[in-house]
This record gives structure tokens, sequence and C-alpha cells, in this order.
């Protein structure tokens, strides 16, 4: 074992020196992971508010239906009233607003019957979610209007009933509402989701610095050398191996502090999490190495963990949750020992008891066992000069 | 006589239908320079492999101070210094680091390597730049920390693979320099090149490997009586050169002949004699020869006469 912390404890030397594990295990995923949960939160539900126009050409009752909608506490919807056509569009232009709505001269005679008019949208390219915001409420809006119109219609109503039957409707609630609740509690938010996502996703490529860097010294003829020392070829299999599996530790564990306390990430139970961590970093170096035995040359090794990592983060639900879209990607995102991780520490964080990461850790070592198994049997050919 | 340092009986590799080493057998005694000399691909290499440790041979036995010598051997090991044909240092880490890390491995204490690394860095006069990243020393410089790493536990046996392989002539010049100074301390040394000065300036005997056998062996002067009265005789010219060499073997004076780079080689008994009907003999054959130039026997002379070509080749 002296040997083998011998050739870790210089491995990482190396590592700390040309500062290649410090970006790859903490900098980028950090990075991504800060983009990432800070873009996905911006599009939560309740945490943005969207400032529409409304040009009211109209300047009868039938504009009051939109602007009660709008009024309602909770809203995430805040309606200003704006003059013209062409001032709505300069405002929409400066991004004063994210978007307006045109309701024209004989909207409300329409609704009791008269000639169909048409409202105009108007959004800028460069914000399209507001434009489609807009969009939205216009057709809802449109839809809102034509059931005053059908029921103006069905009761044979003249204008004053018309404006009461609207009054009405604005009033009364939806006969059907719909709640997504039942995975709520489940669901990581999305800086935990993403901070757990990237460190994961990273973690493969933090650990290819361990064992795949044999193939770098059997190039270089260092490894030679060492082969050629009074020492076993397993204590170089053993360093290297711990080489992986520090780097691994160490992005991890860093990770899941920075993001924390710094993005205010919730992982959960700690001690869930360390066992959550290990088993990962466990998979990730037995992948690691089994795709190294693959490689004929270190470059062929990096080119070909990389197409490793990136798939399996893809289907394991780093960027995005495969899982959930079902069929056969949802089935080979249950082979990645991402998708073990995210799913593990999803049940962790939404409260669970400690036993939730049984059954993701049993995943993970079995997944560790497969592969470092069929990596011991070929790995004898990496340690020959 | 003391029991040689290194004793290979027999040795054999194959790798596939390449039958790179084929019953090599030599002895290396105590201070002893020993030269394995042949071109590329005549498992100079495969040969110091086996005898580093790092290939297991299929055939023969191999014996380092007395130790049995395997992959795993231990104590066989532990006698060995190998310095491999490239830079095998960590650019990364400074003269220092590298040093402090192979003589570790090589089981020394914490306290022996400290001591070891100071002595070496002396020895290779790269003390004053013993803290800096080696990816910043010159190629000379690289090469002799690639030397001194192997020197670090005081080897009994020190083995070069071609360490002039792509190196600048002052360095050259300070790396055969080392090596002598080696042999001075009393380590035995065994160096392979397929350049005949180096062989000749620092090996007190030489084998001369071709095709994985070994050929001939002894000090220089016993190889070059191999040749009797032989002479070796350079033909400069252009023209079909090879067509020439096989025309000049068929005269009866000339013992081995061989085309190469603008030039053929002839091994010729009576070279005074021979010279005109050798130069009828290229003329015929289409070579323009501009110059002729006869050389006292050599090992490279000695080469042409055991395989028939030359070290070149």
């Amino acid at each position: 074992m002296r040997t083998a912390f011998l050739i870790t404890a210089k491995d990482l030397r190396q590592r700390v020196r040309d500062r290649s594990a410090f970006l790859v295990a903490v900098v980028a995923p950090l990075a991504l992971a800060f983009a990432l949960g800070a873009t996905i939160s911006g599009f939560s539900a309740g945490s943005s508010t969207f400032k529409i126009g409304v040009i009211d050409l109209d300047h009868g009752p039938a504009a009051s239906g939109l602007l009660g909608a709008a009024a309602k506490p909770g809203s995430s919807l805040v309606v200003q009233y704006v003059a013209t056509p062409a001032e709505g569009r300069k405002l929409v232009k400066d991004g004063e607003l994210d978007g307006a709505i045109v309701l024209p001269h004989g909207l409300s005679v329409a609704s009791m019957g008269g000639p169909p008019v048409q409202i105009d949208v108007v959004g800028d390219p460069k914000n399209p979610i507001g434009a489609l915001v807009a969009r939205s409420i216009a057709g809802s809006f449109a839809s809102y209007m034509r059931t005053i119109q059908v029921a103006s219609r069905a009761l044979g109503a003249g204008p004053a009933e018309t404006i009461k039957i609207a009054g009405r409707v604005t009033s009364s609630g939806p006969p059907i509402s719909t709640s997504d609740t039942s995975t709520t509690k489940k669901n990581l938010d999305p800086k935990t989701y993403y901070a757990a996502a990237m460190a994961v996703f990273f973690l493969f490529f933090a650990v290819q610095f361990g064992i795949s860097s044999l193939l770098h010294e059997r190039a270089e003829g260092t490894l030679a050398r060492m082969l050629a020392a009074p020492i076993s070829r397993r204590s170089i299999l053993a360093g290297k191996a711990m080489t992986s599996l520090v780097l691994g530790f160490v992005s991890m564990t860093v990770l899941a502090l920075i993001t924390r306390y710094a993005l205010g990430a919730h992982w959960g139970n700690p001690l869930g999490v360390a066992v959550l961590i290990a088993c990962a970093v466990l998979a990730a170096t037995a992948v690691t190495a089994l795709v190294t035995t693959l490689a004929k040359t270190y470059e062929q090794a990096n080119a070909w963990l990389s197409i490793v990592s990136v798939v399996l983060g893809m289907l394991g639900g780093s960027f995005f949750p495969v899982a959930q879209s079902g069929g056969l990607l949802a089935l080979l995102s249950k082979a990645t020992p991402h998708a073990w991780f995210l799913s593990g520490l999803q049940d962790l964080s939404s409260g669970g008891a400690l036993s939730v990461v049984v059954e993701p850790a049993i995943v993970l070592l079995a997944i560790t066992v497969a592969c470092g198994a069929v990596a011991l049997v070929r790995i004898r050919r990496l340690i020959e000069p | 006589m003391s029991e040689p340092v290194l004793r290979c009986q027999g040795l054999r590799k194959r790798f596939g239908d390449i039958q790179a080493v084929n019953g090599v057998s030599f002895e290396i005694a105590p201070g002893e320079s020993y030269g394995l000399l042949g071109p590329n691909g005549a498992g100079k290499t495969t040969t110091i492999s086996i005898v580093a440790g790092l290939l297991e041979a299929d055939a023969g036995e191999a014996f380092v101070a007395g130790e049995r010598l395997t992959t795993r051997s231990v104590a066989a090991k532990a006698a060995i210094g190998f310095v491999p044909q490239e830079l095998a240092i960590y650019p990364d880490l400074t003269a220092h680091e590298n040093l402090s890390f192979f003589a570790r491995l090589y089981g020394l204490s914490a306290k022996q390597a400290r001591a070891r690394t100071e002595e070496v860095l002396e020895v290779i006069g790269l003390s004053e730049r013993a803290d800096d990243q080696a990816k910043t020393y010159s190629g000379g410089m690289k090469r002799r920390l690639n030397i001194g790493i192997g020197l670090l536990h005081e080897p009994k046996l020190l083995i070069l693979d071609e360490p002039t392989v792509g190196v600048d002539p002052q360095s050259r010049n300070a790396i055969l320099e080392s090596v002598e100074q080696l042999g001075e301390r009393g380590m035995a040394v065994l160096y392979t090149t397929h350049y005949m000065e180096e062989a000749e300036r620092l090996c007190d005997r030489v084998g001369i490997i071709d095709h994985g056998e070994l050929k001939a062996e002894g000090t220089r002067e016993e190889l070059v009586a191999l040749l009797g009265e032989h002479d070796k005789v350079h033909l400069m010219g252009t023209g079909s050169l090879e067509a020439a060499a096989n025309a000049c073997a068929r005269i009866g004076a000339v013992d081995a002949a061989s085309a190469g780079d603008g030039s053929i080689e002839l091994l010729v008994k009576g070279a005074s004699a021979a010279l005109p009907e050798i130069l009828t003999t290229a003329s015929e054959a289409g070579v323009s020869v501009h110059s002729v130039e006869v050389e006292a026997p050599n090992l490279e002379a000695v080469f042409l006469h055991l395989t028939g070509r030359a070290l070149r080749d």
C-alpha cells in the first residue's frame, strides 16, 4: 500500500500543479450548475412577473374582463394601460413591456353579436417568452369573449343582459381546475437538481485523471520505469485507482458544500449524501476503468471516455430529466449511474429517511462490480511496457 | 572469478510471427561495460526489456546479482537501474520531485531518498535547477535527469537503452562522459546502441545482435580479429547502388557488400589489390563512383562481416 500511496500522491501533485483537475472537477460543474440552476429558476412558476400593455381602442365594457383577471391577487401579470398602438410598440421594443394587446374598436359590439374583430398582439423577437405570454392572454380573452357571445345568443339577451352575463362569467370560477401536485414534493428545486446533476456529470471527467493516466505513462515511458522498479504491478493499479477515487470524492464533496452554502442547494441528510457520493464515485471509477481497458492509446481513451461520459450524462438526466419522457429513454436512463444518484438524492432531499438511499446505493455498487470485474480481467494489458 | 552481475541464458521472446529474441546468452562482470550493438529491430530493446524485468521471456533465464529475474522478482529488480530510451520523467514535476518519487519507489526511506536525491543532483549537474519543473529544462538536462533516476538506488547494474537517440552532439558527448564515469566507479553497465563509435568508446565488451540472435561477442580487438586481413571499403557514388553491391559481393576478395545512403560498403580481403576489379564491377553495374575510402577494420565492419548488412540498414 505504501507504493500505491506514493503513486497517488505523485499523481495528485501533478493534477494540482497543472490545474486541469481543479477546472474539470470544481470550476466547470460549479459554473454550469449555477448557470442552469439560475436559468431554470427564472422560468419557474411564481418567480417572474410579466408586464403586459393593453391598448383599449374599444372603450366599451368588454375590456373589463381582461383587466379583472389581471387584477387577481397572486397573479404574475401586471397590466398597464397604453394610449396608442404606436406607444405600445415603442414600450415593447424598449423592453418596458413584455408584450402588448390591442383591443380593437367594436370589440364590445362583437361580443353582443356584432361583426367580428381582430385582437392584435405586440411582441419583441428578443423576448419570445413575453410575446408568448401576451399571445396566451389574448387567446384566453378571445375564448372568454366567445363564451359570453354564445351565452348571450342562447338566452336571446340584449346589450344590458349581455353585460350582466359577462360579469357573472368573470366572477364565477372555472368548472374544472388543474393542479400539479403529484410529484412536487419529490422533485429537487432547480438549484439542487443542477448542482447534483453537474457534480455527477463532471465526476466522470474528474476520475479519468487516475486510471486512464496509465496509458499516458505508458506512452511517455514512465510506466516502464515504474515496472522496472521492485514493486508489484498491483500496487501501480491500486495507486492509479486511488487517484481516481480521491479526485472523485474531493470533487463531489467540494461541489456539495459550495452549492449548499453559496447557492442554497438542499442536498438532504449528509450521511445519505455521503453514501450516494461514495457509491457514485466507485461506479464512475469502474466505468472509466472499463472504457480505458478497451482503448489502445491515451488519446483514444480520452475520446471514448468523453463520449461515454456525455452519453451517460444525457441519458442519466444531467441536463434534463430524460426518465420522465418514458419509453426506451426511461429504460436506458435506469442503466446509468447518474440516474440512480439523482433519484436517490431526490428522495433524500424531499425528506426521505436514510433508507431511501439503499436501493440507489445497491444499484451503483452493482454497476461498480459489473464494470470493475470486466476491467480487472482486461486491465493487465494496461500495465505492460 | 567473481560472480557475474548479469547472466542471461538462452533468452527467447516471440511477438506473433516475429521471433524478437532467439536464444540470447551473455554475462556481465561487476564493473564491466557491455554493449549490445545492432541496427533498429535487431532485438536489443526486447532483450533489455527482459533483462530489466519489464517482459517475461518465453524461454531461457536471467540472473541479476545471483537472483533469478522475472517481472515479479523484487530482489533482482532492486539491483537494476533502468534508463529507458524515452525521456521517462514527469515534466510537470521538478528534478527534485522526480528523483524523490523514484527513490521512494525503489524502497529508500524518506531520509535516504532526500540524501540520495541531493547526491544525484550533484552528479548530474542539476542542483541549481533542482526546484524548477523539468519541462523548463533543455534537452540535455532532461537526458541527464533521465539517467540520474537510474542511479538513485546505487544499482549493481545500470541498463541504458539507446540513451543518445535523438540527442544533439553536445548533449550526446555529455551523456557518453557520464557513462564513462559510471564505469570508472565500478558500476556494471549494459548499453544498447546502433552507433558503432559509442560501443567502441564506452564498452569493455560488445555483443553484436541481429535478427534476435547474438552473432558474436568479445572485446573490440577480439571482434575485429574475426575479420582477419579484411579492410572496409566505402564507395561513394550515384546510380544503381543495390545492383552494384550485389555484383561486387560476387568478387572473390569481397566478403560482404551492402548498399546504403549514397554509398556501398564492402568488406574486402586485400583491398589495394582488389580495388580495380571492384571499381570496374561497380561501373558496369551502372554506378558512377565519386570517391573511394579504405578504412581499418572496426565494429561496423565486423557487423557487416557477420550479418552481410550495414548497421544503418
